[in-house]
């Protein structure tokens, strides 16, 4: 698992709990062409955050995924 | 998708339809038990508090109620002459002796709002007599020249007749129910001839203490209001994030997936609702995961 990767799972946790890295692994491959969630780069970070916004928003609300996103930004 | 699962949520029964949990009736909800018992703690706490502070005020008032009566003998005593004092008989209320000896208590008398009589006594070998009452003429109850003087009181004289002392505590004459000064009344070779006395009625040492208890109960009143009403008012909050937390609880396990938890607090039931939002979450992405198995 790349250390971005690892530090985008860390702050997702707090928020979605164990099933994170599921909810993630998710995302890449849904919306960044079946990319693996451990392959994780920099450069797929903007998409990345797009998609958490709005997925996360339905499981947790706006307020929260907000600040979920903007963790992930600040990685 | 979670997206599909999650918004499913119509499928299963809405809140209210099947209640599982039943609303907390407010004899049993924490917020009336918390209120109340913190109420209580308050009353508790004022209640000795006010017994300790009442008992110590009083008895503090009662000294210097003592030693303002035992003051006022003293100087009223240094302005009456002993020599002419002596003198009098029974029989002599008319005489100008007894009138100017009269009058000039009356004066001092006067002077002070809390005194209510001057008078001066002796010891006549058989008991307390009186000499001069300042109300002779004025006051159809006042003693006459050699009237004796019979109560628990008698002691108190006696003692004055060395030194200034007050009444131990309330005691209750013909006259009323008064605590009094005493003062030795001296002659020209600074003998012990009379004593000098100063009575203020129960009523006026009373009403003091009464105005101090009122207002300690004032204090007591308003404190456990006031303390209610913050108790009540940080309850109700705390009581009512709880309940968005059950609210939320019980969506879910009625099967309504898009329930959310909607609690923004910095304490322990914000780290609650943070927990619980959490295990929420992933319940709901773990159950979409098993939607999207074959």
């Amino acid at each position: 698992m790349s250390q971005l990767s690892e530090h985008v799972l860390k702050e997702t946790t707090v928020y979605l709990g164990p099933a994170s890295g599921k909810f993630l692994e998710r995302q890449t491959q849904s919306h960044l062409n079946g990319l693996q969630f451990d392959k994780l780069e920099k450069q797929h970070l903007d998409e990345l955050v797009k998609w958490v916004g709005i997925s996360a928003g339905l499981l947790i609300g706006k307020d929260k995924a907000e600040e979920l996103v903007k963790k992930i930004q600040g990685l | 998708m979670i997206v599909s699962r999650i918004n499913r949520g119509s499928e299963y029964p809405t809140p209210g339809q099947g209640r599982l949990i039943q609303l907390v009736s407010a004899r049993h909800s924490l917020q009336t038990k918390l209120t109340a018992s913190f109420i209580i703690l308050i009353l508790l706490i004022s209640g000795l508090t006010f017994f300790y502070t009442y008992g110590a005020t009083k008895a503090a008032l009662k000294e210097s109620t003592q030693d303002e009566l035992i003051q006022v003998a003293g100087i009223m005593a240094t302005q009456i002459n002993g020599d002419n004092v002596i003198l009098l008989q029974p029989g002599e209320e008319n005489t100008t002796r007894f009138i100017g000896i009269r009058d000039h208590l009356a004066a001092m008398r006067a002077n002070s709002n809390e005194i209510t009589n001057a008078y001066i006594m002796k010891d006549s070998g058989n008991g307390i007599i009186f000499v001069v009452d300042d109300i002779y003429g004025t006051d159809s109850n006042a003693a006459r020249i050699g009237e004796s003087y019979t109560t628990g009181e008698n002691s108190t004289i006696a003692e004055a007749m060395k030194n200034p002392v007050a009444s131990k505590d309330f005691y209750t004459d013909k006259w009323g129910t008064f605590m009094s000064g005493y003062a030795p009344v001296r002659n020209s070779a600074g003998e012990t001839v009379a004593v000098l006395g100063v009575d203020m009625t129960a009523d006026k040492v009373m009403a003091k203490q009464d105005f101090i208890g009122y207002t300690i109960y004032l204090i007591m009143g308003l404190s456990a209001l006031i303390a209610g009403l913050i108790i009540f008012y940080f309850s109700r909050t705390m009581i009512r994030d709880i309940r968005k937390l059950n609210d939320t609880a019980e969506k879910i396990s009625m099967g309504d997936m898009s329930a959310m938890v909607n609690v923004q607090r910095n304490d322990e039931i914000g780290e609650l609702a943070n927990s619980f939002s959490r295990m929420v979450a992933s319940l709901k992405i773990m159950m979409s995961d098993d939607d999207n198995k074959p």
